[in-house]
């Protein structure tokens, strides 16, 4: 075979691949990503600063926008439509359940423990409109998860899964790997934490999985398996991407928002309420 | 953490493991193993609730007294006379059955069997007493007692401390142990610490980097903190303080710096420097051990969401008024 003829066959392969590669066809396309950052240890390292970057606290479905519910306000706070983030957009709430939902929506202003600046709970922590730090040693060690809104924070525990010793808000979080992906058990819920404004709400019963799966340096996958035997009829699952705050000055900042509650919550308790 | 014993292994086999002091604790200095990526290795959960009952400043009944002057027979002495103190005042916490204060039952307090340390916590100047008020501190005290001038004990949630309304307890008193929840756990990660509070719950992220301090613009509550090693002394610096803080009259000026030194495989030996030149004449220091302690593990303190006690303090008061009227 000729040069002329060897150099016309390579370069139809490749241009065939790149003609795959640009269509998106080709599986090996995401090789060319980046490769994901590494702990000594061969895990990836999630550490960093992290945030959603979508409506989900708003309402976790498909929900387009509408009037916000402070006239005053206009559209500075106003609500964004969302696409959502439950997988099949269906949340399979129990008929009775249903009820509830749609009265805590209704009501959200009054009901929503986000208003009160309560501790978010979990998945709700990780799409709320402020960013959150991963912190993250190397096994035996656990992973630490601080997020901004109301100073909350878990711990992931890596090495010895225990069983939490009561109900809390943040809920009580077992973490190991799967591959590459870091896999938290969590459960151990009080029953008043909700999944966002719209209303959408869980019992003591939650159990949630979470999965982070890095995708590149700046990206990682999330999802949430949520069971609640008693809210739902089935198991279900959101995801979305999570995006890491890239600045080398990020920082969290500190949002202690008790005090911004407290007028709304004792501000009647007062020797001189104000008008 | 019960895995502390794992860890050492690990590390042992780390080709960036530092050996390790293997002369007697106390007598020869402790050599702090490293984390993978070449920092000295605190994590763990840690206690100070023995030091619950030891007073701040050196108190006046043991005047002219130095800390030197407390060996094991003197401190032994101070501990029994402080648990049986703390004792006699035990039904007054928690109240009785028929008379339940609200405050929980006696067993969640630690104060009962502490096992003081030291006979008071500062340690300079020498003789124990924080320094005096400049008289630009002083003129602030006066200022705030004549803003309150009329008001009520609880006349609204303002006049109750940022303790009491579960906001935070600030640098440094966050690690100062008030009764119950003196547990602190240290996580690391490359070019961070994070030290997390039990009581009202604080996660205070501090990096190492070497980055600028915040705007001065920016207060917080826990302020702002740069940290750095200094050999296996981990010092954290502290400023951008909230104005509400106002650490015994201080400043949002007040500088705090603290020093986190491993003295043995179970003990850091903490320091504490204060620095507002417009609230004292000089600088003065704290001092506390904090024990590692692993079934200390913090739960979650969900602070203000079970503050049922603003709340009672509040109604109280508008009830003690209508009844008076």
């Amino acid at each position: 075979m000729s040069q002329w003829l060897k150099g016309l066959l390579v370069g139809g392969v490749v241009a065939a691949l790149v003609t795959l590669v640009a269509a998106g066809e080709w599986q090996g396309a995401s090789r060319s990503s980046p490769p994901i950052a590494r702990m000594a240890d061969g895990k990836p390292n999630l550490n960093g600063i992290w945030a959603a970057n979508n409506a989900a606290n708003w309402d976790i479905q498909t929900h387009k926008a509408r009037q916000g519910p402070v006239i005053a306000l206009g559209a500075a706070f106003s609500v964004p439509g969302g696409m959502g983030v439950v997988e099949g957009n269906e949340i399979p709430y129990k008929p009775e359940a249903v009820a509830q939902r749609d009265a805590n929506g209704k009501d959200w202003m009054t009901k929503d423990p986000e208003v009160k600046c309560y501790l978010p709970g979990v998945p709700r922590a990780t799409y709320m409109p402020y960013p959150f730090q991963i912190v993250q040693s190397t096994e035996p060690n656990d992973i630490l998860l601080s997020y901004e809104f109301a100073s909350a924070s878990r711990i992931i525990h890596m090495s010895t899964n225990q069983e939490s010793p009561t109900d809390t808000w943040m809920g009580w979080s077992n973490g190991r790997w799967d591959g590459d992906t870091l896999v938290v058990d969590v459960k151990n819920f009080v029953d008043q934490t909700w999944f966002d404004r719209a209303g959408n709400y869980h019992s003591d019963a939650l159990h949630v999985v979470e999965r982070y799966t890095p995708l590149t340096p700046d990206v990682i996958q999330y999802e949430a398996t949520i069971e609640d035997p008693n809210v739902f009829t089935r198991p279900w699952k959101m995801s979305m991407p999570l995006y890491r705050r890239v600045e080398k000055s990020a920082q969290l900042m500190e949002y202690k928002c008790v005090e911004f509650a407290e007028e709304l919550m004792y501000g009647h308790l007062s020797k001189q309420p104000k008008q | 953490m019960v895995l502390a014993a794992a860890g050492t292994l690990l590390l042992a086999a780390s080709p960036m493991a530092q050996p390790r002091a293997s002369a007697q604790r106390g007598t020869a200095k402790w050599t702090a193993p490293r984390t993978p990526w070449g920092d000295p290795d605190l994590q763990g959960i840690y206690t100070n609730k023995d030091e619950n009952n030891t007073p701040f400043e050196r108190p006046p009944e043991l005047a002219g007294k130095r800390i030197a002057d407390f060996g094991e027979k003197e401190m032994a002495e101070l501990r029994k006379e402080r648990q049986l103190a703390a004792a006699r005042q035990a039904s007054s916490i928690g109240g009785t059955a028929e008379n339940d204060t609200g405050a929980g039952p006696p067993h969640w307090y630690e104060h009962f069997d502490a096992e003081n340390a030291q006979p008071w916590l500062v340690i300079d100047p020498e003789d124990g007493r924080v320094p005096p008020l400049t008289a630009a501190a002083r003129e602030r005290a006066a200022a705030r007692q004549a803003a309150r001038r009329g008001r009520g004990p609880a006349d609204s949630y303002t006049d109750r401390s940022i303790y009491d309304r579960c906001i935070s307890r600030g640098v440094p008193d966050s690690i100062r142990p008030i009764i119950y929840g003196a547990s602190y756990d240290i996580t690391q990660s490359p070019g961070y610490v994070v030290i997390r509070y039990e009581m009202v719950h604080e996660a205070r992220v501090i990096p190492l980097d070497g980055r600028r301090k915040l705007s001065p613009a920016i207060r917080q509550y826990m302020g702002d903190s740069r940290g750095w090693w200094e050999g296996d002394t981990l010092v954290v610096e502290t400023t951008n303080i909230h104005d509400n803080m106002q650490f015994r009259g201080a400043t949002s000026g007040l500088k705090v710096t603290e020093r986190f030194a491993p003295v043995g495989p179970d003990r850091i030996d903490w320091q504490a420097r204060m620095e507002d030149p417009t609230t004292w004449e000089r600088p003065w220091s704290i001092r506390m051990p904090l024990k590692r302690d692993d079934t200390q593990a913090i739960f979650e303190f969900a602070c203000h969401e079970g503050n049922r006690g603003l709340e009672n303090i509040l109604k109280a008061a508008r009830a003690e008024e209508a009844r008076k009227n």
